[in-house]
C-alpha cells in the first residue's frame, strides 16, 4: 500500500483543523463575495471555503507580501530590514498553486537568493487539498495538475473521508498529535483515491494539447490576434498580482521630514503598466498595451523555456476571470494561435 | 506666530490657492504638527494672518486657472518659488470645472449661475501646467496626507519627490478586492484612474468615478468599449470620464474631430 498515506474522516476534521491551529496562525480560503475567494486567517474550520477552486490573490501574498519594508537607513547606516516571521500554515491549496509555489521557489532561490522570502516559506506548512476543475481551470494542459511536491500534506477527498499525503518530515510532525484520529490507507481507500484522480482527469473542460506550446509562441509573434486583444486592453495590470507566478516588484524609498532617515519599500508591480519599462531619456522599450501584453503572454507560456525548462504559467484560470476586458484567456489564445500556425505549416507543407 | 532666529534657517514653505475647494488645505491642516519642526510657513493665507511674499523654497497650489486674476496670482507665485507643487487635482487636471467646461460652454455656464450681470469674470477652467512649468504634481481630491509628507520630505532633500501614476486597480488587487467592474457590472474607472486613494470606493463595494485624474497612458477607448459592452451609453460614459478633468487628447483615439493640442 501506499505509503504515509492514512485516512482522515470527515466527521474528524474539526479536530484535525484545532490541532493544525496549535502550530500558528492558519490561513485558508474564505468567501468575499458571490464569486470570489481570499486566503485569510482563519479562526474556526467553519470559515473554511471547502468549495474554493481559486482565491483572488494566490497564496504568494505569504512568502512574498504586497508590500514590505526591505531596508531602513539614516545618516550613520544603511540596515537591512529584517521582518518578524511567525510560523503559519496554509490550508487548501490546490495543484495549480503549489506549482506556483515550486516555480517561485525556483526564482526566488536563484542566486542572489531573497531572505525575505525563503525566511517566509520555511516556517510554513503547507496543506494541499484536491479539487474538482471548472470551466476556467487548465493545469492539465500546464502539466501541473497532478501534485508531485510543494506539500508538507495533502488532502484528497475520498467522499466521507479525506485520504491524507504526508510528504516531509514537517508533515510528520504535524500529524503527530492527531495520529489517534487516523488509519492507516488500506485497499479500498487506495481504489477510491485513484477513481477521484481518475475522474477529475476526464473532468476538465478547458484546455488545449500543449506538445507545439513553444514553436507556437515563436512563430505566432507578429498574428493579428495581438493586435485585437490589445485593443481592448485596458493596461489595469490585473492579469499580475492575481497570476501565481508573476513576481515584479517595484522599489520606493521613503523619506522621512527630518531630513536623515528613511526606508526602502517594495510593492508588487506589472509589467503591463507603460511605466514598467520606461528608462532614461524618457525610452519606453514596451510603449503600447500590444507590447506589454505579448510579453506577458510569452513570459507565462515560452519565456522560461530556457534556461528552466518550464512555463511559468500553471493554468489556475486567474487571469481570465481577473481582465475585465475579458482578453486573458490563454486557453483560447493558444488554440487560435495553434490553429493559424496550423494553416501556416500546412500551407508551405503543400 | 513668532518667528525665532531658528526658524529663519528653515527652508520657507507657502500653501496658496487659485479656485477649488480649499480640500488640499484641509489636509495640510491636519498635518500641519508634522510638518512645523522642519519648515517655515511664510504665507498660508487661508491659515494665517500674518504672510509675507519673499522669495520661496517650495511653494504647493491647491485650485485651478479660473479666473484671470488667477492667472496673475500664479505668475507671481512662480517667479517667487524654487519649487512649485500643484497638489490636488484642480491644480493638476482642472477637476470637475475643467470637466464642466469640457462638455458646456463657460457663458452658459456663468449665466446660469449669475444671471444676466455677472460680478466674476470666469474663464475655462485650467490646470497650473498649462500657463507655468510646475515641478511635480500631486493629485488627488482631497490629496492623500501619506503621499503629501513623503513628497515634502523628498522636495526638502532637493529630490524629486517619487508620485505614482499606476492605476487605482493595483491597489485595488493589493487589497484583494472582488472587482466591482467584473462582479457587479458597475461603471468602475479604477483602470484609467491615477492611484493615491488605495482604491477608496472599490474597497467598499462602489465604482472608482475617477477623482484622481487619469493615471499614466490611460487606455480610455478600451475602457469606453468595455463600459459600452456592458450596458453604457457612449455619451454617458464619456461624460463619466471626463468629470473630473482629463483633457481631450486623451480621447484622440475616439473621439477624432476632438481638439488635439
Ligand atoms: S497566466 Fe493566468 S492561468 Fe496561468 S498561472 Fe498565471 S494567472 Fe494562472
Ligand atoms: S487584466 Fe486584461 S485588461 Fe487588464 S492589463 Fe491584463 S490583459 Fe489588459
Ligand atoms: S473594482 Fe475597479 S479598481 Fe478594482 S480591479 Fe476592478 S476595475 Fe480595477
Ligand atoms: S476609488 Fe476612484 S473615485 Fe474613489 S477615491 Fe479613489 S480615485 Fe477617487
Amino acid at each position: 500500500m501506499m505509503d504515509h498515506c492514512f485516512v482522515l474522516a470527515k466527521d474528524s476534521f474539526a479536530e484535525f483543523f484545532e490541532s493544525l491551529s496549535k502550530l500558528g496562525r492558519v490561513y485558508a480560503p474564505v468567501k468575499v463575495s458571490d464569486q470570489s475567494y481570499s486566503f485569510r486567517q482563519v479562526e474556526s474550520h467553519e470559515q473554511i471555503a471547502f468549495e474554493a477552486l481559486r482565491t483572488i490573490l494566490p497564496p504568494k501574498k505569504y512568502f512574498y507580501p504586497t508590500q514590505e519594508t526591505i531596508l531602513r537607513y539614516n545618516d550613520v547606516q544603511i540596515e537591512e530590514h529584517k521582518p518578524e516571521i511567525d510560523f503559519q500554515i496554509l490550508f487548501g491549496v490546490h495543484p495549480c498553486d503549489l506549482a506556483g509555489l515550486g516555480i517561485m521557489d525556483t526564482i526566488f532561490t536563484a542566486g542572489p537568493a531573497d531572505s525575505h522570502y525563503l525566511n517566509r516559506r520555511q516556517s510554513s506548512l503547507i496543506v494541499g487539498l484536491s479539487c474538482m476543475p471548472d470551466k476556467h481551470c487548465f493545469c492539465q494542459s500546464m502539466g501541473t495538475d497532478c501534485p508531485e511536491s510543494g506539500y508538507d500534506l495533502f488532502l484528497t477527498d475520498i467522499g466521507d473521508d479525506y485520504l491524507l499525503e504526508v510528504r516531509t518530515a514537517a508533515g510528520v510532525k504535524a500529524v503527530d498529535p492527531i495520529m489517534p484520529l487516523l488509519r492507516a490507507a488500506g485497499q479500498d481507500d487506495e481504489s477510491r483515491y485513484k477513481a477521484f484522480w481518475s475522474n477529475r482527469a476526464q473532468a476538465f473542460t478547458n484546455g488545449f494539447k500543449p506538445d507545439n506550446l513553444r514553436s507556437v509562441m515563436a512563430m505566432e509573434w507578429d498574428n493579428k490576434i495581438w493586435d485585437e486583444m490589445a485593443d481592448r486592453c485596458l493596461s489595469c495590470g490585473n492579469c499580475t498580482p492575481v497570476c501565481p507566478t508573476c513576481y515584479c516588484f517595484d522599489l520606493v524609498d521613503i523619506a522621512s521630514l527630518n531630513g536623515t532617515s528613511g526606508e526602502r519599500r517594495r510593492e508588487w508591480d506589472s509589467c503591463q503598466f507603460v511605466g514598467f519599462a520606461q528608462v532614461a531619456a524618457d525610452y519606453n522599450f514596451r510603449p503600447g498595451p500590444v507590447d506589454r501584453l505579448k510579453f506577458w503572454y510569452r513570459h507565462k507560456l515560452h519565456g522560461f523555456d530556457d534556461p528552466f525548462g518550464f512555463q511559468t504559467c500553471v493554468g489556475c484560470g486567474r487571469c481570465t476571470v481577473s481582465c475585465p476586458a475579458g482578453i486573458d484567456d490563454i486557453v483560447s489564445v493558444v488554440q487560435a494561435l495553434q490553429a493559424t500556425n496550423q494553416a501556416k505549416t500546412k500551407h508551405d507543407a503543400n | 506666530m513668532t518667528t525665532t532666529t531658528e526658524q529663519k534657517t528653515l527652508p520657507c514653505i507657502a500653501v496658496e490657492s487659485l479656485t477649488g475647494c480649499a480640500g488640499e488645505l484641509l489636509v495640510i491642516l491636519d498635518n500641519l504638527e508634522q510638518l512645523l519642526p522642519f519648515v517655515r510657513i511664510v504665507s498660508f493665507p487661508f491659515a494665517q494672518s500674518k504672510n509675507e511674499c519673499g522669495p520661496v523654497d517650495i511653494t504647493f497650489v491647491e485650485g485651478s486657472v479660473s479666473q484671470p486674476h488667477d492667472i496673475e496670482k500664479l505668475k507671481r507665485i512662480r517667479s517667487n518659488s524654487r519649487w512649485l507643487i500643484a497638489i490636488g487635482n484642480c491644480a493638476v487636471w482642472g477637476c470637475v470645472q475643467a470637466g464642466a467646461c469640457s462638455r458646456c460652454h463657460v457663458e452658459d455656464m456663468l449665466h446660469a449661475v449669475y444671471g444676466d450681470e455677472s460680478p466674476i469674470k470666469a474663464l475655462p477652467a485650467r490646470p497650473l501646467s498649462d500657463f507655468v512649468h510646475v515641478d511635480a504634481m500631486l493629485s488627488g481630491c482631497p490629496i492623500n496626507a501619506t503621499q503629501f509628507l513623503s513628497v515634502t520630505a523628498s522636495l526638502l532633500k532637493d529630490h524629486l519627490p517619487y508620485i505614482t501614476h499606476k492605476p487605482v486597480c493595483l491597489e485595488c488587487k493589493l487589497r484583494e478586492n472582488p472587482c466591482v467592474l467584473i462582479e457587479k457590472n458597475l461603471p468602475c474607472l479604477g483602470p484609467v484612474t491615477a492611484a493615491g486613494c488605495g482604491a477608496l470606493c472599490p474597497s467598499l463595494g462602489a465604482a472608482c468615478y475617477g477623482c484622481w485624474g487619469p493615471c499614466q497612458s490611460p487606455q480610455m477607448a478600451a475602457m469606453a468599449t468595455i463600459l459600452q459592452e456592458k450596458g453604457y451609453q457612449l455619451d454617458e460614459v464619456l461624460s463619466r470620464l471626463q468629470t473630473f478633468g482629463a483633457p481631450d487628447t486623451l480621447f484622440a483615439r475616439m473621439k477624432p474631430d476632438a481638439e488635439v493640442a
